[in-house]
């Protein structure tokens, strides 16, 4: 798979799915969320390839379903009414497109989770971070060490102690607690000792002699600058549609909104642009490739 | 002009009588490689670590120490810092971050320096040691010996006039290990560093050193050229001459090429006697306790065999060695024979009680004192205090098992597996990390169990351990078994696998595989 969005600055990734992230919560009109749903699918596509289009589906239909039922059990707002529940409560048919429409919210928020985890590498967490504050960039370093470490010796130990008749994962339920509490007491030990020759290496390599410059391998380049500048652009354009009711949808009491304009047109292309951006640049990234490749 | 020059240092711990160092004085020059050796205890480790202010140990130190001219105390923690590079033994501790990359730029990180130039040198640097394909690897994907070269790498990065080394190579096996000196050599010659190895893997280090320092119960007792710290410690008659290079135990010089040389001038005017070599260790008996027969494994069924039809037979009472590479089952053969994983094809027979020693002896412990972590085997008084006495352990009993030394683990573990009392002991590199010395004592405990009619299984990578003592020597490769015979006839017929001192005498005495077997067919004592 291609994963040319990957290779941008982490600035750029993180502020573009900060925001995707956050305009998929808020927008609640059936063509945003639309717009939404169909980005983060194509992209997760793109992105882990042609296996996810079925577990994609495995856990988006259900959603989508159970919602649709459960909403208007709880929820019996809306004047359409449809007809009354066995509790004496009206079913009405906003309450089920709400439902319907807040389950698609849901589904695709969670898909853009899902890219984002594939782009924001722990690398990345841990540079931006570091913007903040190059200390607290170093601890989630050197925890991203420490806990796998810590799982591994602890399994280390387990394994040793059956060979020699301390079974954790059979025998008498007093003697496996008895075990597993004698295997965390030493988990302690050894990883307070351990830290003392981690905090001696850090020491002979000058910690704590100088205020610490934070070193990255990210470099901000001029298509990151192109990047952000478009996300910017179009985010402030989606803004501004949303405030001045480009993308206005009602779903209680009464299904109202402002219909199609080319104003409200302009506010979806913007944001389906928004949402398509990274499949965009997969897509250029390739045809520029290929256009390269002819001329030689 | 001298890097380091020590006068009358002296150093006592806390809570201690003994000094631990006792009127150490020596200089070194700069781009000078000093190799300092000396057994486990010998005070090695606390001398390194009072050349570097924020390593020292505390206690009480007396006598001078300069570094370039400069009472080392004056001289200021950054600069120290830069210019003192200190690698440690353990290889996972001193990894502070999860990232290569990281770790390479740490120490620029900590000295403020602007991260354009920690781009310049840390590419400089992964070029030189030839790591640049890890530069985004997460540390966790290392092995042990890309690890230390790791370590290694981040501290020469900050540019350090000298480079100090803590037993280095002491967790890596030998092909790692030799890799890890190698490099050391090249930034000794090609960047003038001055460099201060301690190290008990005296084969290649000695070849290396300009100068080698002998220590013992803090003192230097020898402080010359190889060949002459040679000289004086067989004339001395030390401990440590069982630890140094074949060739230089035998005659005066230090390659396996020099010896050979030697050995054919020295069989020109004087009489060899290959019939003074005791040929044939007995065993105690013929029956196999151990069966595999044509035995395939893989771990998940999605991966490739790592057994591939293994077959062997283990005799009842003897020492049994499978020797091999890194990487091509053995660890995993001794599992299946443990009963820890199953075969998928093939049959494994054991006939008695299993016990296993892991090869970090650390993950036996799990009490606050060595004596709690024994008793909690559950064993009469009479066979606690029989163990204390085999394993050696009597001095240690009220120490944390994990302030002991690498020898001391091993024992105690050891102990605390035979409280267990397997008829067949599993060991897993069980020479890991320890020197000539408790090499020997180890050897004497697995001696006096085989008496008892304990079967020993272990698999390592020392060649000359498995040649000295064990009674049957397996080759390993690619899963399954190569060569089984007595180590006098496997490695007689090995050409590269095999003992130096074999490589050594193969053109006159093709019998001898130990450098005790040399001196004895030349004529040597006993």
């Amino acid at each position: 798979m291609t994963n040319e969005f990957k290779t941008y600055h982490p600035i750029v990734n993180f502020l573009y799915f900060a925001f995707m992230i956050g305009f998929s919560c808020v927008f609640m009109h059936p063509v945003s969320l639309a717009i939404s749903l169909i980005g983060a699918f194509s992209y997760s596509v793109v992105l882990k390839g042609r296996k996810s289009i079925k577990s994609n589906i495995l856990y988006m239909l259900p959603t989508v379903v159970l919602m649709a039922l459960l909403n208007p059990l709880f929820n019996h707002q809306g004047v359409t009414i449809l007809t009354y529940l066995p509790s004496g409560n009206p079913l009405t048919a906003e309450s089920i497109i709400y439902g319907t429409s807040a389950a698609v919210m849901v589904i695709s928020v969670i898909c853009w989770f899902s890219c984002s985890n594939e782009i924001m590498t722990s690398d990345k967490t841990v540079y931006l971070f570091g913007r903040v504050t190059p200390s607290l960039s170093l601890i989630l370093s050197m925890t991203f060490r420490f806990v796998p470490r810590f799982i591994k010796q602890t399994k280390a130990v387990a394994d040793a102690q059956r060979g020699i008749g301390n079974d954790v994962s059979g025998g008498k339920l007093i003697n496996r607690i008895k075990t597993a509490v004698k295997i965390l007491s030493i988990m302690i030990t050894w990883s307070l000792e351990n830290a003392v020759e981690t905090a001696d290496s850090m020491k002979s390599r000058g910690y704590g002699t100088k205020r610490r410059t934070a070193f990255s391998i990210y470099r901000f380049g001029r298509r990151d600058i192109s990047a952000l500048v478009a996300m910017l652009a179009l985010g402030t354009y989606i803004v501004m549609g949303a405030v001045y009711g480009g993308m206005y949808f009602s779903y209680f009491p009464l299904i109202t909104h402002n219909g199609i304009s080319v104003y409200s047109i302009s506010v979806f292309s913007a944001y389906a642009i928004f949402a398509f951006l990274p499949v965009i640049i997969e897509v250029w990234e390739v045809m520029r490739w290929k256009a390269i490749k002819s001329k030689i | 002009m001298e890097s380091y020059k020590i006068e009358n240092l002296s150093f006592t711990y806390p809570n201690s009588e003994k000094k631990a160092l006792c009127d150490i004085s020596l200089a070194v020059e700069r781009g000078e490689f000093i190799c300092l050796c000396g057994k486990s205890g010998c005070g090695k480790t606390t001398l390194l670590r009072l050349l570097k202010t924020t390593l020292s140990p505390f206690g009480k130190a007396d006598g001078k120490v300069y570094f370039n001219g400069m009472e080392l105390g004056a001289v200021p923690d950054i600069e120290q810092a830069s210019k003192i590079g200190f690698v440690m033994q353990d290889v996972e501790n001193q990894i502070v971050t999860d990232k290569v990359w990281h770790e390479l730029a740490f120490g620029l990180e900590s000295l403020g320096v602007p991260t354009n130039e920690i781009r310049t040198r840390v590419s400089e640097m992964a070029e030189f040691f030839g790591i640049t394909d890890w530069f985004y690897k997460k540390v966790s994907d290392l092995s042990g010996g890309e690890k230390q070269l790791l370590n290694l790498a981040s501290v020469m990065v900050m540019n350090p006039d000298v480079l100090i080394l803590d037993e280095p190579t002491s967790q890596l096996d030998p092909i790692s290990a030799s890799e890890f000196l190698r490099t050391v050599e090249k930034i000794n010659r090609e960047l003038a560093t001055t460099v201060i190895l301690s190290e008990h893997r005296l084969e290649e280090a000695f070849v290396m050193a300009d100068r080698v320092v002998v220590m013992d119960n803090g003192e230097i007792i020898a402080d010359d050229t190889p060949k002459n710290v040679g000289k004086i410690l067989k004339k001395n008659n030390h401990d440590m001459v069982s630890a140094l290079p074949t060739p230089l135990r035998v005659a005066d010089v230090l390659t396996v090429r020099e010896g050979r040389i030697w050995l054919e001038e020295f069989s020109k005017t004087n009489t060899v006697d290959e019939g003074r070599i005791f040929r044939v260790r007995e065993t105690n008996s013929c029956k196999p306790c151990i069966e595999a027969k044509d035995v395939w494994f893989r771990y998940e069924k999605n991966k490739p065999d790592v057994i591939k039809g293994l077959s062997l037979k283990i005799n009842k009472g003897e020492i049994y060695a499978i020797l091999g590479g890194n990487g091509t089952g053995k660890t995993t053969a001794l599992s299946l024979i443990g009963g820890i994983n199953r075969p998928y094809g093939g049959k494994v027979k054991v006939s008695g009680k299993v016990g296993m020693l892991p090869q970090n002896p650390q993950l036996l412990f799990t009490e606050k004192t060595v004596l709690d972590d024994l008793r909690q085997m559950k064993a009469d008084d009479g066979v606690l205090s029989q163990m204390i006495e085999v394993c050696e352990l009597k001095n240690v009993l009220n120490q944390h098992p994990y302030d002991l030394s690498g020898g001391e683990a091993q024992r105690a573990a050891l102990a605390k597996v035979l409280l267990t009392q397997p008829e067949i002991l599993l060991l897993d590199e069980p020479t890991k990390g320890l020197d000539a010395h408790f090499k020997d004592k180890l050897a004497d405990v697995l001696r006096e169990l085989t008496k008892n009619g304990v079967t020993v299984v272990m698999v390592s990578h020392d060649v000359e351990f498995c040649a000295k003592y064990s009674d049957h020597c397996s080759m390993f490769f690619d899963g399954s078994i190569t060569a089984t015979a007595t180590p006098r006839e496997l490695f007689k017929n090995n050409t590269f696998y095999t003992t130096s001192a074999n490589r050594m005498a193969k053109t006159v005495i093709p019998d001898a595989i130990l450098a005790e077997d040399i001196i004895l067919a030349c004529g040597g004592g006993e």
